[in-house]
């Protein structure tokens, strides 16, 4: 605690120091960025990572640490890390929806209501830019990290200095974010496309910037962390057809963070280059190319959305077996599947790139790769219906969280394909059908999904259940709101409402304010989870070991699990979802 | 309720959602008005795409609403069944093949219409379409004019070279459908054929900046005769 502060202090305190000091001779923008590697730096050393280094050189044991104060520490045990993740997760997730509330009181009528046009791009460009935050972290980052080593039968990540370090880079940019407002603000969206990106002298332009790269290198550590431990640790007995389908969805997701997040970094490093150094990378006059930026962006956040949502289809995956009480169906073929995913979402990308002006002919082969995409993605569609039918189903909380995910999801997918498609995309392309369609992917999809494994894992992370009544009332306010939120926002975009701006027709003002009046309902979903969390901390039933009577090997350790999880290690003795009675 | 009419249920229930999404769709248009040739080839790829993923939308929610309302547990005791290996098989490779079909018909589909849409480039009319932030310019080579409005000749087949002097902007005329980027350092053409006449509002859909929402201007499509005036008194 006093360590977090400190750090915090110690950073602010470098960056202005530097920030200050050096904008004389080399302008804001260097001095922003030197500033920033120093304070990083600092900040770093002061909350933990210095004395890790140092216990790490002399072979000492990370100390075990006891009550709340050890969130606020550089705590190596993955299940503090985890705990940090879904805690960090689901704060920023309350910041982005206030600001998403914010748009929406905006749009509820034409014309501007309360927000200049600067204001609302900025608020806007946060809202997308905390939200992928939340999205890329809070199923991989908090669910995987507190369950992965757990239901491998492992005592720690492979790497739990590093681990710690993945997630303490996560203040730093979330602070830069959220200081960007008050230092000039953004008009770049959270894509932060280039020219837009590399003009302007504005602060807040750079510190997204920074804060995107130090999430990156977030992202990096967190997926080689996870490829290790998956490969290394697996308790005996677990080949690889025994691998629980969630821990299979986190091998996917890792590949693609260690793969394509170098990529974004490296194009963000060049806008920053082009702002600082006065470099041309994406400057056309001086022999820049501007489409390299788009190509380079997507080639990572293409393949990001299968980050958020691959964590999202395993939490779903493994929740279903478990409620239906019968084996997941199609296991080997589902495990096989999102590998496919992992594998075609890098050769994807250009999709976003149809109306960019890139070379016509290309337009082709990234149809038909996203399209395939859609093959493995039916897979999984299979597997819950092949584990739905003749299931007997308990219906708790997680379940229909699960099944919420399901339908939302559906949807999401469906609506994707025509914006794969190239004719169908020139015209979908940055209207509000996308804006549409990438809700009902990533907050339908994964934070659905991510609500479903929260509430399936919050016994085994806390020791106490969540009150089942509020859990039920918050799935279905959210799945109602949000659809009637967002299922509009198809239509309207087809009709011509434009991405990213404030103003829109009056004719489009019932559709609008019904959106505007339905988002509120996601709000109260929002209250209720809050106050669900915060009396079952306090005061919830106590779970047990395996409340769900699951058999993955996560339920068999203690809740929540002591320092090195299992008291004798665990033997993976026979498949993950043998439920069920011969038929 | 009995599993041997599962099949005839879910697809009733299959069939009045299909029913039901076919008179949403029916009675809110799911597209403005089609005002030039391309909107056509746009249209046809929608509306192929529509039915096939209404049809698959009503199937997977007919079977997911069956199995929630047929297969709740009665007790928390009771068991599901395990399927057997070689059914679960056969409908693995059945599902995968349909999908594979499914797909590649699909894109097929779409090339074909891009292929529509993209045609030839010969046009009868050259047009330069001048982008900054936050306005647009359009200049009409063969009569040595330009202005803040951009006049189209029914029934022609326009080329549109759209170019940037700052950030990237983008044309997009939603009765028009298709939308191209204009670049900084390029030039990049884009075929438009206005078949209806009347006033059109073109959008920047490429975010560039604060005032990116009121990056608008007004398009006509005018008759011959009308267009060539127009030409003549702006100049």
């Amino acid at each position: 605690m006093t360590e977090f502060f400190a750090a915090v202090v110690a950073g602010v305190v470098v960056f202005l120091a530097g920030f200050l000091g050096l904008s004389g001779p080399l302008g804001p923008q260097a001095a922003c960025v030197i500033g920033y590697l120093a304070a990083l730096l600092v900040f770093l050393a002061v909350v933990g990572g210095a004395k890790a280094m140092r216990t790490y050189a002399m072979g000492v044991e990370p100390e075990e640490k006891h009550g709340w104060t050890r969130y606020f520490s550089f705590d190596v045990d993955h299940k503090v890390v985890g705990i940090q993740y879904t805690a960090a997760a689901v704060i920023i997730f309350l910041v982005g929806g206030v600001l998403a509330l914010v748009m929406r009181l905006e749009l509820a009528r034409h014309g501007l209501q309360f927000l200049t046009p600067e204001q609302y791009v900025t608020v806007m460009s946060l809202h997308g830019i905390t939200m992928v935050v939340v999205a890329l972290i809070a199923t991989a980052g908090g669910l995987g990290n507190f369950i992965v080593p757990l239901q491998i039968g492992a005592r720690d990540m492979a790497f739990p200095r590093l681990n710690a370090l993945s997630f303490w880079l996560l203040p730093p940019a979330v602070i830069l974010l959220l200081a960007s407002p008050f230092l000039g603000g953004l008009d770049f969206g959270w894509t932060a496309y280039a020219p837009l990106s590399t003009q302007g002298t504005t602060i807040g332009k750079q510190l997204f910037i920074l804060a995107f790269v130090t999430a990156g290198f977030s992202s990096i550590f967190g997926g080689v962390n996870f490829i290790a431990t998956v490969l290394t640790m697996r308790a005996p007995g677990m080949g690889w057809a025994r691998v629980p389908i969630f821990t299979w969805s986190i091998i996917a997701t890792a590949i693609i963070q260690v793969m394509g997040t170098s990529v974004v970094a490296a194009s963000l490093i060049m806008v920053t280059f082009d702002r600082v150094l006065h470099t041309t990378f994406f400057t056309a006059d001086l022999g820049g190319n501007v489409l390299l930026y788009q190509h380079l962006f997507w080639y990572y956040s293409h393949p990001a959305v299968y980050i958020m949502i691959l964590p999202a289809f395993g939490a779903i995956l493994e929740i279903l077996p478990v409620y239906a009480r019968k084996p997941l169906f199609a296991y080997s073929l589902v495990a096989g599947a999102l590998m496919t995913i992992t594998a075609l979402s890098f050769i994807v990308w250009a999709h976003h790139m149809f109306t960019s002006g890139m070379w016509m002919l290309l337009k082709l082969p990234f149809m038909i790769n996203t399209e395939l995409i859609s093959i493995p993605t039916g897979v999984v569609f299979l597997s819950v219906m092949g584990t739905l039918w003749k299931a007997k189903l308990r219906l708790d909380s997680p379940l229909l969280w699960a099944l919420a995910m399901v339908a939302n999801f559906l949807i999401g997918g469906l609506t994707g394909i025509p914006l794969a498609d190239a004719p169908t995309d020139l015209h979908l392309h940055d209207t509000w059908f996308i804006v549409a369609h990438f809700h009902f992917t990533i907050m339908g999809g994964a934070v659905f999904g991510f609500f479903a494994g929260f509430h399936h894992w919050f016994p085994k992370m806390t020791g106490r259940r969540l009150h089942e009544s509020l859990a039920k009332l918050q799935c279905g306010l959210m799945f109602v709101g949000f659809n009637a939120v967002f299922i509009p926002l198809f239509w309207l975009g087809n009709h011509g409402m434009r991405r990213h701006v404030a103003d829109f027709p009056a004719w489009m003002d019932p559709v609008q304010t019904f959106a505007s009046f339905a988002a509120l309902i996601v709000g109260a979903s929002v209250i209720v989870f809050a106050w669900n969390v915060y009396s079952s901390l306090r005061g919830g039933a106590a779970a047990g070991d395996n409340p769900w009577e699951a058999l993955t090997l996560e339920w068999q350790a203690a809740s929540p699990p002591p320092h090195g999880n299992f008291k004798t290690p665990p033997v993976a003795a026979g498949h993950p979802y043998d439920y069920g009675v011969p038929s | 309720m009995k599993n041997r009419y599962a099949v005839v249920i879910i697809a009733a229930l299959s069939a009045l959602i299909s029913w039901g999404l076919y008179a949403i769709f029916t009675s809110f248009p799911t597209m403005p008005q089609a005002a030039s040739a391309q909107a056509a080839h746009v249209d046809a790829a929608w509306t192929g795409l529509l039915v096939v993923e209404g049809v698959i939308y009503a199937v997977v929610m007919a079977f997911l609403i069956y199995c929630v309302v047929a297969f709740r547990a009665a007790k928390r005791t009771e068991q599901g069944e395990k399927f057997d290996r070689s059914r679960g098989r056969f409908v693995e490779v059945g599902w995968i093949a349909g999908s594979v079909v499914l797909t590649l018909a699909l894109a097929a589909l779409g090339a074909h219409e891009l292929r529509a849409i993209v045609g030839d480039a010969q046009a009868d009319i050259d047009i330069e379409v001048r982008s900054s932030q936050f306005s647009w310019e359009f200049y009409y080579p063969k009569y040595k004019t330009f202005g803040a409005k951009l006049y189209m000749e029914k029934g022609k087949r326009h080329r549109l070279i759209l170019t940037s002097s700052d950030v990237i902007h983008a044309f997009w005329v939603p009765e028009f459908r298709i939308k191209q980027d204009a670049v900084p350092g390029k030039a990049i053409p884009l075929i438009i054929t206005p078949t209806k006449l009347g006033e059109y509002l073109l959008l920047c859909n490429q975010l560039c900046g604060r005032d990116h929402y009121d990056m608008q201007a007004i398009v006509e499509v005018l008759e011959h005769a009308e267009f060539e005036e127009n030409m003549k008194a702006e100049f």
